[in-house]
């Protein structure tokens, strides 16, 4: 009998043990953590674009989480979301003239709701709104230039040749394409370190087809993507002559640094855009933002 | 409890019973009357079914055809629950005892106690303590199955079958393997158990001299059929080739030597003698 | 029941032994009510199956949390989201991991041992003394055994779960420096109850515990009665496990996220 008994109880143990993991998964590592659900009350903010809003993601002033957003949905004949917000019964002195912002918590990090304290003397109610808002920033937009198809022109009919100088080239090589307008114009044929003048020389094989570039044109080296390799941007200018074979283009900007970039959006979502502006940019002569 | 069952002598009717395995006839329109309170032995020569007859005692096998009555229910057309409740009547001794390894001695004899009825520890302990005795092995009640000899184990099965006391119990190859000593206390076992209990005792088995000393009935079947009966005095003796062969210890006669097989020369090869 | 052996293709064979293992479940299913009474039983083999398995799920979650972790720490280094290792080890321990490996850890280590033990109780005719005991070996021998693999494995897969996440801290925090908070306050984010550890951790772990136990039953109740038919059956449990289990996390993964 005895035996039996302690079947049973290791049994028992074997069991507790099993809800105890499940209540410490459930409870310490997943979004339950962060719903310590008090009293709460109720607040709307409509926005123009919520980006990657979803329900539940957290709502927080200065960084510190003080609610969650309830639901989503659209306002109905309006381009225009309605958020409700549930925020915590203890943060109820929210300024009326509070900015609701959507913003992005790390790069690949899902998208919150930041309330920034206004001045008002009155303070927002149970069911009232946040008339201020501020739509989701989208990252996209801000990386926009560093992302865009890839590919490489056809060069069907053709190539001319043009030169041009960068101070840092990043990653690109030979074979990187070059693109006017995100569009593939031609490729680079060769980068060659210029030990005399202590930059990089990158010469570049255009189509024949587009032998309409002004020659005061900017060359920039940009990432295509996030992780993505890098290629040679050609921004036209206002010029009436054109770029010839064998023309050096004098405008250049050197590869950004894609880290010091979008560093400040690692830190946890201060995504404002009042950063260092184009961080670590080297900038040739004439490099332009 | 038994109100149903005809009070006849008759324990076990069988009729008529046909079971076709793989192609093989098995039985053949079987006849057999087991009498109650009996010592029955069914002999044999290997392969005539002897243990799938028990099988279509206890309900394990279905016939295909006929009849088999043990207390006055037809077991083919019993129920789950019905089927059940017969056997918790029947004990059941394996040629390999099969005891349950994952318990020792005690809780084996004490398993269908267990299963069946809510008995208070102390009474459950009691009975188990008294078969065990009664098969003489109460000072192993501790023992794993893996402990025991071929001959142990098969009387703590012996004392497991009986601890319901039940009204028939039926014996497979109880004699095989066993050396003359635990031979002769099986045998003794069985006798006591039929004479003290008033069990009906049915035994498959080969051993003629310890059958001799046993059984009160003998059945002797081959080819589907029962070819002879009788007590063990007058079996031997009534004359008929099947009785002289097996009794005689003839290698070859009705039962062949053979295996059914095609032309001997023509397996080997050779040409056709007669051709 | 295996008298008829015939030299069939592989497919019918296959195809053969999942009809007869589904018809099996359902023998099994309507044993389970009769099989109440034998709580004990299922106790017993809880005990075997589940509490038994503790040590090597829980060695076997510790490493695959810290591997994990390591993995994802060079990857993510690249990109420089190694604050979010936190968050991928738990995501893919709760959804996939947790639930696969558990699920084939346990057909290695339950699931042989339930078919062996099975196929030698019907070798040595202990199956059939029970029968003849009016003892019903589906609802006293099967259908614990398959209850037991029921109930045990989600529960294993929640202490595999659980030492992987702290497998995957241990390297991630203690050894490669992420930063504490960001590895708890990632992963709190991100994970989902419902999503990730309802749908990960039990309902597919309780579909790969039915799944498994049905096979380690059905192999050792369907085993030829010899010592080479039992180690067939054994073998043939670890294959046919492996094999659902993973065509089985297909599905339900389409399914349930």
């Amino acid at each position: 009998m005895s035996q039996r008994k302690s079947y049973a109880v290791g049994t028992g143990l074997f069991i507790v043990l099993g809800f105890a993991a499940l209540a410490y998964l459930a409870t310490q590592t997943s979004s339950v953590a962060n719903r310590q659900q008090g009293d709460s009350y109720t607040v709307d903010a409509q926005f123009q674009n919520i980006g990657q809003l979803k329900e539940r993601a957290p709502v927080k002033i200065a960084g510190v989480r003080v609610g969650q957003v309830q639901s989503i949905a659209l306002e109905p004949g309006k381009a225009v979301a309605d958020v409700k917000l549930s925020i915590d019964k203890r943060y109820d002195t929210i300024p009326t003239d509070s900015v609701a912002t959507v913003f992005t918590s790390g790069l690949l990090g899902d998208q919150y709701v930041g309330i920034e304290y206004g001045h008002a003397k009155k303070y927002v109610a149970n069911g009232g709104k946040l008339a201020l808002t501020r739509s989701s920033e989208p990252l996209e937009e801000m990386l926009g230039k560093f992302f865009g198809a890839g590919g490489t022109a056809d060069a069907i009919g053709g190539t001319y040749k043009v030169f041009a100088r960068f101070s840092n080239v990043g990653t690109l090589s030979a074979g990187s394409p070059v693109k006017m307008a995100g569009v593939p114009i031609g490729q680079v044929v060769s980068v060659q370190a210029e030990p005399d003048k202590l930059d990089a020389l990158v010469t570049l094989a255009i189509d024949n087809r587009y032998n309409q570039i002004p020659d005061d044109s900017a060359a920039a080296v940009f990432t295509s993507g996030l992780i993505g390799s890098q290629y040679v941007a050609i921004q036209p200018g206002g010029s009436s002559d054109m770029l010839k074979n064998g023309d050096e283009m004098i405008l250049t900007q050197s590869a950004m640094q894609l880290e010091d970039l979008i560093g400040k959006f690692l830190v946890n979502g201060s995504g404002s855009g009042d950063g260092k502006q184009g961080a670590g940019a080297s900038t040739s002569p004439a490099g332009k933002h | 409890m038994n109100a149903a069952a005809p009070s006849d002598d008759t324990l076990i009717r069988i009729r008529g019973l046909t079971t076709v395995l793989s192609g093989k006839k098995v039985f053949d329109a079987l006849d057999m009357d087991i009498p109650r309170g009996k010592v029955t032995a069914i002999m044999g020569p290997s392969g005539t079914g002897k243990t799938t007859l028990l099988k279509h005692i206890t309900g394990q096998m279905r016939g295909d055809a006929g009849q088999v009555q043990v207390d006055g229910k037809n077991v083919p057309e019993l129920g789950r629950e019905a089927l059940y409740a017969l056997r918790e009547k029947i004990g059941y001794l394996f040629q390999n005892s099969a005891l349950l390894t994952d318990f020792d001695v005690f809780e084996n004899v004490a398993f269908p106690l267990r299963q069946h009825t809510r008995l208070p520890e102390v009474l459950i302990r009691n009975i188990v303590l008294t078969k065990l005795q009664a098969v003489g092995l109460r000072g192993a009640a501790q023992l794993a199955p893996s402990e025991l000899s071929g001959g142990m184990a098969r009387r703590v099965a012996l004392a497991r079958a009986i601890v319901f006391d039940p009204m028939l119990i039926l014996y497979d190859e109880p004699f095989v393997g066993l050396d003359p000593i635990a031979l002769n206390q099986v045998l003794k076992l069985i006798r006591t158990l039929n004479e003290t209990l008033g069990i009906t005792s049915v035994l498959v088995a080969h051993e003629l001299d310890a059958i001799k000393q046993v059984a009160d009935h003998i059945f002797l079947i081959a080819n589907g059929k029962v070819v002879a009966q009788g007590d063990p005095k007058t079996i031997a003796g009534d004359g008929s080739p099947w009785t002289r062969q097996f009794f005689g210890g003839e290698a070859d006669g009705p039962v062949p030597f053979q295996y059914p097989a095609g032309d001997y020369a023509e397996a080997l090869g050779f040409p056709r003698s007669g051709a | 029941m295996n008298a008829r052996i015939e030299r069939d293709n592989i497919v019918t064979q296959a195809l053969g032994q999942i009809g007869a293992c589904g018809l099996f479940l359902l023998q099994i299913l309507a044993a389970i009510p009769r099989s109440l009474r034998y709580v004990r039983e299922t106790v017993r083999q809880l005990w075997f199956v589940g509490a038994m398995s503790l040590t090597i799920i829980m060695v076997c979650g510790l490493f695959v949390g810290m591997v994990l972790a390591l993995q994802l720490y060079h990857v993510l280094s690249i990109f420089g989201g190694t604050a979010a290792t936190g968050t991928v080890v738990a995501i893919s321990i709760y959804r996939e991991l947790g639930p696969v490996i558990t699920a084939l850890l346990f057909a290695g280590r339950a699931g042989t041992a339930i078919t062996a033990e099975i196929g030698l109780m019907r070798a040595t005719d202990q199956i059939a003394a029970m029968e003849l005991m009016a003892v019903d070996p589906l609802a006293y021998v099967a259908a614990p055994r398959f209850l037991a693999g029921l109930i045990a494995l989600p529960l294993l897969c929640c202490v595999f779960s659980a030492l992987g996440i702290f497998g995957g801290h241990l390297v991630g925090v203690t050894w490669l420096g992420i930063d504490n908070g960001t590895f708890w306050s990632n992963m709190t984010a991100t994970v989902d109850v419902w999503k990730d550890i309802i749908s990960g951790v039990v309902w597919k772990s309780l579909a790969f515990g039915a799944v498994v136990a049905l096979i380690a039953v059905f192999q050792g109740y369907t085993a030829p009665p010899t010592s080479e038919g039992v180690a067939y059956a054994t073998t043939r449990t670890v294959v046919a496990s492996s094999i659902a289990i993973l065509a089985l996390d297909f599905v339900l993964t389409a399914f349930l996220m």
